[in-house]
């Protein structure tokens, strides 16, 4: 047998540290959910209602779930509506790595009516400030297929 | 709507008293490769058992041993699932039985807590608890895409891959909410950067005017660098056990009088609006003008419910009435100088609304009323989250056993670590303190401890 042909590269001697290479990727399903990323390329914000009459949460909830967390009963997929507006925002200076869009990229937290949650997104145009209405943008023709293919402008 | 149920409020009881007799810690650094995670963790351990004055030798102290709880963060750091065994193995308690902790930045309270159950149900009677992370094995940058990956990875990581701007949009909110000056908010990291000081472990000291907070570089607005916790490398322990140990052990043992955890969604995006959860100093007429045009919603992004609940259950467990009046010293989850004002308010230091008044009256200080983080915190000392959550009740046992100059005016404390102990020291020991909090965090608030270290 021959002595392997990759070595680790040598950081420091003292005390001796290398560096461990990882290039590998990993799967990732969204179940369930895969619905709502399926959703924003034809350019629709899905959402879930709980479909249990007794239940007392009658709001959709955005992100959506496909079971009810009060009463562990089945979600329906509902359309939300495409404009809200900015419950509070960040602009992101130093990102972490595998952010895709820049530093200085608007982030904000919504409220859309009937809604009962506060989606997190981003602000693709426009400054955000409070309670300011903005519509939603898809990002339909290269989609990253994650969250980042919402987005929202200054309605 | 979240509703409590008759179960759900149920006050926690131990079943045995439970006991703290010693505590360790390694110094805390951003890059520690002088030493691998096992060697820090004996290094922590070695303090707890050889400098706590215990009244057994090494020896004898390792054959009392007969359960161990660990505490890391995220194997992603460490690159080393199951580092707990391996590290377990090299402290010298094969073949006993352990468990290892995770609930985030919350880890290291959960790990005490998991602890103080063995202890309180009778299961073990002598506990060590063994804390650490190891967040130098990658850069900065992928530092926090690792820890963002403690966010929703499908619904919020991607927004940034940053913790700071999730807190930074709470921050923003609570801001708006509540009309807190940035001034406010740059007290709190004056403070603890100083405090810092008088720490030969600590991480980030340094001495701030508030002008140099608010001309600081921004991470995410309205949270610059300065009013953000460290990103470390060490470990902490502590030893728990029942009481007829504790005295065999320790001349000095601390009671934990109560240690209660509380959680919410991970996302803050699916906090919903609920009545408030009072505390034992507040009524419904301490909210009655609560609400308002901006303030529409409770815990919404202001305020975190798991704190609060943290808070309900160990305050009645521990039978305190009034926080400010009935405890001596604290220790808070300062990870953002934002969320620090946040927790004033979920542990019922100030009403909501009215957290910066616990700062801004000198209250947080040595000479107030409730000293809180005379550590540094995680903005000046230390943030290697597994061990975070251990460390904060380090400091709190060593307070309380009237200890503090011990292991922080000690020159050899200093030079141990390679540094030399500042000419401007200040004495941060409390006279004679009573009662000790601390609260450990995680998430954007998904798991909070809530404990009081007391004199028996």
């Amino acid at each position: 047998m021959e002595w392997p042909t990759t070595a680790l590269e040598v950081l420091s001697e003292k005390p001796l540290t290398v560096k461990n290479p990882k290039t590998w990727h990993h799967t990732h399903s969204y179940g369930g959910w895969g619905k709502f990323y399926q959703g924003l390329r034809e350019k629709k914000i899905l959402a879930t209602r709980c479909t249990n009459p007794e239940c007392a949460e009658k709001r959709l909830w955005l992100p959506p779930r496909c079971e009810c967390p009060d009463c562990w009963h089945p979600m329906e997929w509902v359309e939300a509506p495409q404009t809200g507006t900015v419950y509070t925002f960040s602009t992101v200076t130093y990102p972490g790595e595998l952010f895709k869009l820049p530093p200085g990229t608007p982030l904000i937290s919504l409220e859309i009516e009937g809604v009962g949650t506060k989606l997190m997104s981003w602000m693709k145009e426009g400054k955000p400030s409070f309670g300011l209405p903005v519509k939603a943008v898809f990002n339909t023709d290269n989609p990253t297929h994650t969250i980042l293919d919402l987005a929202w402008v200054p309605a | 709507m979240i509703k409590f149920g008759p179960g759900n409020l149920r006050i926690p009881k131990f079943e045995k008293p439970v006991y703290c007799v010693a505590g360790g810690q390694t110094d805390y650094r951003k890059k520690y490769w002088e030493k691998n995670t096992s060697e820090l963790c004996i290094e922590a351990l070695r303090m707890a058992v050889e400098e706590n004055d215990l009244k057994v030798d090494p020896e004898e102290f390792r054959r009392m041993v007969n359960w161990v709880v660990y505490s890391q963060f995220a194997d992603h750091f460490g690159d080393q699932l199951l580092a707990a065994a391996k590290i377990h193995d090299y402290l010298g308690f094969d073949p006993l039985g352990n468990i290892e902790v995770k609930t985030g930045g919350a880890t290291g309270g959960s790990s005490v807590l998991a602890a103080a159950q063995a202890v309180a149900s009778g299961y073990a009677n002598c506990v060590p608890v063994v804390g650490w992370e190891r967040m130098d094995d990658v850069s900065t940058k992928v530092g926090n895409s690792y820890i963002a990956s403690a966010a929703c990875k499908d619904f919020e990581s991607e927004l940034g891959w940053m913790y700071t701007a999730y807190y930074a949009l709470m921050a923003q909110r609570y801001q708006y909410e509540n009309e807190v000056p940035r001034e406010t908010l740059a007290q709190i990291a004056c403070k603890n950067h100083e405090y810092a000081i008088y720490s030969p472990f600590s991480q980030n000291p340094g001495k701030y005017t508030i002008e140099d907070v608010l001309k600081n570089e921004m991470v995410s607005d309205p949270l610059s660098f300065l009013e953000c916790c460290v990103m470390s490398v060490g470990a902490a322990v502590l030893i728990l056990c029942d009481e007829e140990t504790a005295y065999k052990l320790s001349d000095t043992p601390i009671k934990i009088s109560a240690i209660c955890g509380g959680s919410h969604t991970l996302r803050t995006a699916d906090r919903r609006d609920m009545p408030i959860l009072l505390l034992p100093n507040e009524t419904e007429e301490t909210y009655k003008d609560y609400k308002g045009k901006r303030r529409r919603e409770w815990p919404g992004f202001s305020s975190f419910l798991a704190a609060r609940m943290a808070a309900y259950l160990a305050y009645n467990m521990a039978g305190i009435k009034d926080p400010c009046e009935d405890l001596d010293l604290l220790e808070t989850h300062d990870a953002f100088t934002i969320s620090d004002i946040q927790t004033y308010e979920d542990i019922g230091l100030r009403p909501y609304g009215r957290g910066r008044e616990f700062i801004e009256s000198g209250d947080a200080y040595y000479e107030g009323r409730l000293p809180t983080n005379l550590s540094g915190g995680l903005i000046g000392t230390m943030h290697a989250v597994g061990a975070t959550g251990i460390f904060q009740l380090v400091e709190i046992l060593w307070q309380l056993q009237n200890k503090w100059a011990k292991f922080h005016a000690n020159p050899e404390m200093w030079t141990r670590f390679g540094k030399k102990k500042p000419a401007e020291f200040r004495d941060l020991q409390l006279k004679n303190p009573k009662r000790g909090c601390a609260i450990s965090h995680a998430g954007t608030g998904s798991h909070v401890t809530c404990a009081i270290f007391e004199k028996p």
